[in-house]
């Protein structure tokens, strides 16, 4: 019905290159979460994954300069796996490259002085799926997950 | 995010983090932090109702806590739920901070 349409969250959500815009990520988050009845552990995942993913875009792909747009897409290809599309006109950053799969070691303190020092590692280890292609004038990072049942 | 402080038995400050520990998150207790890692011996950081954290909240942590802990001082993580104990634990920072559930045990660790 229109009413219910309306109040359906959008499948995508548009971000400025800013931290700050970052925001606006949990409140569609948690929308979608109550749409599409996803638990609270995989809903946690999302936040994180999509926080570390779009926030390295930001600061790493656009070096952090403002004017740029990224945008997440939300999909449900199958009953139980959702999945999340982020897509950005940055220069070329596989966050899957092998250089950055290696499991780093013990972390000092000083990998915490750098802003979101582990932030590719909690990507890689709290997404369902990942799967990177470089476009030809951007991005795209896809971050799959599974729900329970 | 909410942030209160409470002083313990044997000098030790409570600092009760509420909300979510994303970049606003964190954003938003930095300073506060900041300021009670400035003047804390004994920090024990209560994470019972921190319902989300991310890298950004990791290091709103990690770093009040490496400048309590450069001055001879100890620092405790307290209660984080399952899933914020999993970031925890998979970024390492369960290496430099030790996790308790048990209060009296958290309180032992920081004497």
């Amino acid at each position: 019905m229109p009413a219910e349409d309306a109040a359906k969250p959008a499948p995508r959500l548009i971000l400025k290159s800013q931290l700050d815009d970052m925001a606006s990520l949990w409140p569609w988050v948690e929308a979608l979460v109550a749409e599409y009845s996803i638990p609270a552990d995989t809903a946690f995942a999302v936040h994180l994954c999509l926080e570390e993913a779009v926030s390295n875009v930001i600061r790493h792909g656009y070096r952090s300069q403002p004017n740029h747009t990224l945008t997440i897409d939300f999909a449900q290809p199958e009953a139980h796996h959702v999945a999340f599309t982020i897509e950005d006109q940055a220069p070329p950053f596989d966050p899957l490259a092998p250089s950055l799969i290696e499991e780093p070691p013990a972390p000092t303190p000083e990998d915490y002085l750098r802003p979101g020092g582990r932030g590719i590692l909690l990507l890689r280890k709290f997404a369902g799926s990942l799967a990177y292609e470089r476009l030809a004038g951007g991005n795209r990072l896809t971050i799959g997950f599974v729900l329970p049942g | 995010m909410q942030l209160s402080t409470q002083d313990l038995d044997g000098g030790v400050t409570r600092v009760e983090l509420e909300g979510r520990m994303d970049i606003a998150g964190a954003a938003a207790v930095d300073l506060k932090m900041n300021l009670i890692a400035g003047n804390a011996k004994k920090l024990l950081i209560d994470l019972e109702k921190v319902a989300f954290l991310g890298s950004m909240g990791l290091r709103s942590i990690v770093l009040p806590a490496r400048a309590v802990m450069s001055r001879g001082g100890k620092v405790v993580l307290f209660a984080p739920n399952e899933m914020v104990e999993g970031v925890l634990k998979a970024s390492g920072i369960d290496s430099l901070l030790p996790i308790h559930h048990d209060l009296a045990a958290a309180m032992a660790a920081l004497q």
